[in-house]
């Protein structure tokens, strides 16, 4: 039997999002070795697959790629991507994860991310890095900043009929390659595996998911992304150009219909972002968020917020009880306004948004033994003073993993999660009870 | 004609290759990028054009380092957005594929171009950037960074429980530190709070462990009744003057009979003040510390509402929710039929939040500092339901009204609060800021103030609300540092807090090298979140002064001993102490007396290089010869 590799750090990083990333660089800066092991086929997380981030309405991209570039260049850094953690465990001192390569079907150290593969394949799949509004094809890059530039195939949808091993000048694609197991070791580890949204199929007052031209946030994401599907806002059923828009707030978040109590903290401002880039491009349309409250507490977001009234957005203090398939493609919201005379209301709107709230990517139970809160997040065991602790020593957690957060939120925790981390480390090295 | 191979032959020629970002869309979008292209590529000296979607992604970043690794190019000029977010990106880029990284020149076409301009304009001006780029990058010369040996020392300003995080973290990567307190205790504002929401800890346990845990650890020196009077230097190497004098105040806002601290323990801690650091000054004294880093906590304080604000100061039944909260914390076990302020039972009670936060212009007034606090205080909310929820359970025949605006329980836990407060039988009113609610004083009745409330939860119905007491859920104000921040030339935003770099790039440096900001200074947080902040700014300090040396930018001036005639002009036009000296110097035998520069103070303004009359002074990597180059170049593109 071949014997299972086995690779030596200081720190393991999981989650190759921002708060991965942010605490990796602050760790190797500091002269620490770190893995970062990434379950997707690219680093970056959300933030690489958003439009412009709030507050200052900087490119998600510009700003993305130089962390992701400096982590994949640091000396002191090795990304493992599309990786699977299997269990993490402490035994004699150290965490030992033991973790499998996923086949991408092309050796990446053959792979040179020419695309070659990718312009023969005659197999066409709908693009989820694009909101599955655009199609790609069955052998891929996921897409064009992605770190690293290596492809692979989506053994689902390739209909093996060879034409990329044809094409590939350096003979990388293979069809044959198998899972491979390995381990990693090392002192300290930060849990930063970020969140997904809540599914869109759980609620049956909203649709569902069913119908036509009611979309999640982060399509609406890539719907404004510079470089997104259709490169202009149109809505997905008729190609129409929107004339009116709607956000619905809390969908899926301060909902115990859903089991999600809790706030999900970026969807207002999200919300108010998006509409600010809509009448950006579309500078005629109208655009109403029905809200409960809007939530802009962090720095710079309340002048944000005051912006997009400013702007002539229409802010609906209002529940949306029910979502329904109007004529026209249109969308029918049925809605318990708040303020004015408090009936319920119907409004038709062409494309309706709903601001989807944050679950958990990645449950622990079974891989390793940290608790997780009530709401699926991973339990933060000394919230005040030291808020990125978790039950298990010397593994400490960064980012959504931990609760929702923006960006800002979430960088700042990187780097508390990364000095504890440290510290753990040099505790450890000189002999010191941690 | 082949200008390609021309230039082959050439040789060792200067070869500059220009590298044009779409930046998505965010570029090509208004600027004919391929024109750009073409509009460049026969300039004196351009090697090669190059264009990608995102130059700063990996691919694009290798198709520059390939081609200096394949002798095509040895001047780097890159075309995209501003040199704030990507400059070092490609600068590192280019040292990992063996180029010196100051061979590199950076021409902003987004900010200055495409998202300014449109059409043929925006390529024409374009144009004539990357034109200037490239003459300036014609006449680079490779430079290194400055050096300089930095002291393995840092100082924290601050003893709140930011201060007090940072300290402990740099104390546990090695660094020794001084931490400096102004007040006689440490433990800042959080010394005032009771149960913290949204966990329910004690603030007194909360900042008892971290105070300890400070005074524990033999690398952390506390200076209480602290402050910095004196600051000068540069990272790495810092000089500040501290006095220490005895305390005159007593300390706490509750209890202002005058404390006697000579009773006190180290270690005990005091409601409203907290945790005293073992000694007290008798006499004035002055001290000098040499420091690595700064890391700026100087924290927060409450807003304070103008005179007859919701009733303030006329009627001693308006409080503001850290006089509450303070109230609460020091009588945690008290349980009764009402809470009890001021010796009287209240019956029923108002909350009104946003006091001092959220203010618009054109609705509210401005303070007699001409201060309007735009930003909301993101902690009164939670705050606020916390309290609530407690007064609630303890004093069970309280009624309480609550008037929002929003309600901000945004964090983890914090929802909870106010579902129990719902539960508890808070009544919530809402009000829009242009119809903010009246306290007035009754006129008779059973109850002395009157809240009234056009309220929107109700369809805009007019509310009248009876109560004994009314509490103001004031927001935070940065405290005011206006002598550190002149000395040290901190940056300030415009709602007056400690300005980062960039919230997401570089959230806890500011532009100052050496300098961090840890909590509340730089925008209200809670005491979770203030720690995160703390703890990150520990990172990157320790990062910084780990190896014992700093790398600076070596744009500074320069003096040419041919030309210095030792006027002493540059010497008082600059701006830094110290960083240009006379000096005397052997040439040919006689004695000159010349200027001399030291680079790890200069900032490279460029002032003295405007008065020297006989040009003997550049900064480097902005000589008045690339300057008149690119300047020369973008009149003719
Ligand atoms: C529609 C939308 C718009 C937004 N807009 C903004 C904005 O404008 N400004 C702003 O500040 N914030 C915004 N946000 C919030 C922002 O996306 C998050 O704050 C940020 O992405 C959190 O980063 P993270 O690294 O914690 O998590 P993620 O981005 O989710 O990254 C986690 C990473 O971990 C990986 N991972 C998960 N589980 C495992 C595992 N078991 N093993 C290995 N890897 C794993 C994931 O694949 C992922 O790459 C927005 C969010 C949404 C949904
Ligand atoms: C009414 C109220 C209720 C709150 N409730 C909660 C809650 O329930 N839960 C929660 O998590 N948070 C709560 N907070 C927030 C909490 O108080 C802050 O997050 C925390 O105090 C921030 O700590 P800090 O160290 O940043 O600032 P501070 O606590 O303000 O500490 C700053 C320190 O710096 C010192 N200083 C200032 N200037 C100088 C100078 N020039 N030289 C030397 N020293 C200086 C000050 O004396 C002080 O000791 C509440 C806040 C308020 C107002
Ligand atoms: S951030 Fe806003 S939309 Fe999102 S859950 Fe919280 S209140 Fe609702
Ligand atoms: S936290 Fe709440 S009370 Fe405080 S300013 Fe923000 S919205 Fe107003």
């Amino acid at each position: 039997m071949k014997e299972t590799l086995r690779l030596q750090y200081d720190a393991l990083v999981i989650g190759g999002g921002i708060a991965g990333l942010q605490s990796a660089l602050d760790l190797a800066d500091q002269d620490f070795k770190v893995a970062v092991i990434e379950k997707d086929a690219t680093i970056g997380g959300k933030m690489i697959r958003l439009s412009k981030v709030f507050p200052t309405l900087d490119c998600a991209s510009c700003i993305t790629t130089p962390k992701m570039a400096a982590a994949a260049h640091h000396d002191n850094i090795d990304l493992f991507t599309y990786c699977e953690v299997n269990s993490l465990d402490r035994s004699q001192g150290r965490l030992k994860a033991s973790i499998t390569q996923k086949p991408r079907y092309v050796d990446p150290d053959k792979c040179i991310g020419c695309r070659q593969c990718e312009y023969q394949c005659p197999v066409y799949v709908p693009d989820q890095e694009q909101g599955g509004f655009n199609l790609r094809k069955a052998v891929y890059i996921p897409f064009s900043n992605a770190i690293p530039q290596l492809a692979l195939i989506d053994v689902e949808h390739c209909a093996l009929c060879g034409k990329c091993a044809k094409v590939c000048p350096t003979e990388a694609i293979d069809y044959f390659q198998q899972p491979e197991d390995f381990v990693i070791e090392a002192k300290t580890a930060v849990l930063a595996t970020g969140f997904k949204l809540t599914p869109m199929d759980q609620k049956k007052e909203y649709g569902q998911g069913q119908i036509p031209n009611v979309i999640s946030s982060l399509q609406m994401e890539r719907l404004l992304a510079p470089h997104g599907p259709y490169q202009r806002v149109i809505r997905p059923s008729d190609g129409k150009e929107p004339d009116s828009i709607a956000y619905v707030q809390c969908a899926g978040s301060r909902d115990l219909s859903l089991g999600i109590s809790y706030c999900s903290r970026v969807c207002c401002m999200y919300a108010i972002k998006q509409a600010m880039l809509l009448s950006g491009a579309l500078p005629l349309a109208d655009i109403t968020i029905y809200y409960m409250d809007i939530r802009a507490f962090g720095k710079g977001y309340e002048q944000f917020f005051q912006n997009a009234k400013a702007m002539g957005i229409e802010f609906v203090k209002a529940k949306v009880g029910r979502i329904e398939q109007g004529e026209n493609h249109n969308v029918l919201l049925r809605i318990e306004e708040q303020e004015g005379d408090g009936r319920v209301v119907r409004r038709e709107h062409d494309l309706v948004v709903l601001s989807l709230g944050m679950v958990p990517d990645w449950n622990p139970a079974g891989i390793c033994p940290v608790g997780t809160g009530d709401d699926a997040f991973i339990k933060c065991v000394r919230p005040k003073l030291a808020p990125t602790l978790t039950e298990m020593e010397g593994v400490f957690v960064a980012g959504v993993a931990a609760g929702p957060k923006d960006i800002v939120d979430t960088i700042a925790e990187a780097g508390a999660a990364a000095m504890e981390a440290s510290n753990y480390l040099n505790s450890s090295a000189s002999g010191r009870a941690a | 004609m082949s200008t390609n191979q021309e230039k082959k032959a050439t040789g060792e020629q200067k070869k500059v290759g220009i590298y044009i970002c779409h930046c998505g869309g965010n570029i090509s979008d208004h600027v004919d990028v391929e024109k750009l292209a073409e509009n460049v590529k026969d300039l004196d000296g351009v090697a090669v054009v190059h264009t990608n979607t995102f130059m700063c992604s990996d691919p694009g970043q290798e198709l520059i380092q390939n081609d200096i690794r394949d002798g095509k190019v040895n001047r780097v000029v890159v075309a995209s957005c501003a040199p704030s977010l990507h400059e070092l990106t490609f600068r590192g880029a280019i040292k990992r594929a063996g180029m010196n990284p100051y061979l590199y020149e950076h021409a902003n076409i987004r900010e200055q171009v495409s998202w300014v301009h449109h059409g043929d304009q925006a390529t024409e001006k374009a144009t004539g950037l990357v034109a200037g780029a490239v003459a300036k990058a014609l006449r680079l010369q490779p430079l290194e960074p400055i050096r300089v040996e930095a002291r393995r020392h840092a100082t924290v300003i601050g003893a709140g429980v930011a201060g007090l995080r940072a300290a402990c973290d740099l104390a546990c990567r090695g660094l020794e530190v001084a931490l400096i307190e102004k007040s006689p205790f440490i433990g800042g504002r959080t010394a005032s709070l009771g149960r913290l929401v949204p966990t329910g800890e004690q603030a007194e346990e909360v900042i008892t462990q971290i105070a300890a845990k400070a005074m524990a650890n033999d690398k952390v020196t506390i200076y209480s009744c602290t402050e910095v009077v004196g600051f000068e230097g540069f990272v790495g190497n810092f000089r500040l003057t501290l006095k220490r004098k005895p305390p005159e105040e007593p300390y706490s806002a509750a209890e202002p009979q005058k404390i006697r601290m000579d009773h006190l323990e180290k270690g005990e801690f005091l409601p409203a003040a907290g945790i005293f650091p073992g000694d007290v000054p008798d006499k004035e004294q002055e001290i000098f510390l040499e420091t690595g880093a700064i890391v700026m906590a100087t924290g927060f304080r409450s807003y304070v509402p103008g005179e007859g604000e919701y009733g303030y100061l006329h009627s001693d039944k308006v409080i503001t929710l850290a006089e509450l909260v303070e109230l609460i914390a020091r009588y945690p076990d008290r349980r009764g039929r009402f809470l009890q302020v001021k010796g009287k039972p209240v019956r029923r009670m108002a909350f009104i939040h946003c006091v001092g936060s959220r203010q618009i212009p054109g609705i509210h007034e401005p303070d007699q500092d001409g201060r309007l606090n735009e930003y909301c205080s993101r902690t009164c909310c939670a705050a606020t339901l916390q309290a609530a929820v407690q007064i609630r359970s303890s004093f069970p025949e309280t009624q309480i009204f609550d008037f929002y605006r929003d309600i901000r329980t945004y964090g983890r836990g914090q929802e909870e609060v106010y579902r129990e407060a719902s539960r508890q039988r808070v009544t919530f009113f809402r009000f829009e800021p242009e119809d903010p609610p009246r306290v007035q004083k009754s006129s008779g009745g059973k109850f002395p103030l009157l809240v009234s409330v056009k309220d929107t939860l109700t369809f805009g119905e007019q509310i009248d609300v009876p109560v004994d007491l009314v509490v103001l859920a004031t927001g935070m104000e940065p405290t005011p540092i206006k002598e550190l921040v002149e000395m040290m030339k901190l940056p300030v935003g415009a709602d007056g807090f400690l300005q980062e770099v960039h919230p997401k790039l570089r959230p806890v440096e500011v532009a100052n090298t050496g300098i961090l900001l840890a909590g509340t200074c730089q925008a209200p947080m809670d005491v979770g979140e203030a720690c995160n902040a703390a703890q990150a700014a520990a990172a990157k300090t320790t990062a910084m002064l780990a190896r014992g040396y700093v790398e600076l930018d070596p744009f500074v001036a320069r003096v040419d001993p041919e030309r210095c005639k030792g006027t002493g002009l540059c010497r008082e036009a600059c701006p830094i102490e110290g960083a240009i000296e006379l000096k005397e110097r052997q040439v040919d035998g006689k004695t000159v007396v010349q200027a001399q520069i030291t680079p790890a103070l200069c900032t490279g303004c460029g002032i003295c290089v405007a008065v020297c009359p006989s040009r003997a002074l550049d900064i480097n990597g902005w000589t008045l010869e690339q300057y008149e180059a690119m300047v020369d170049a973008i009149v003719a593109a």
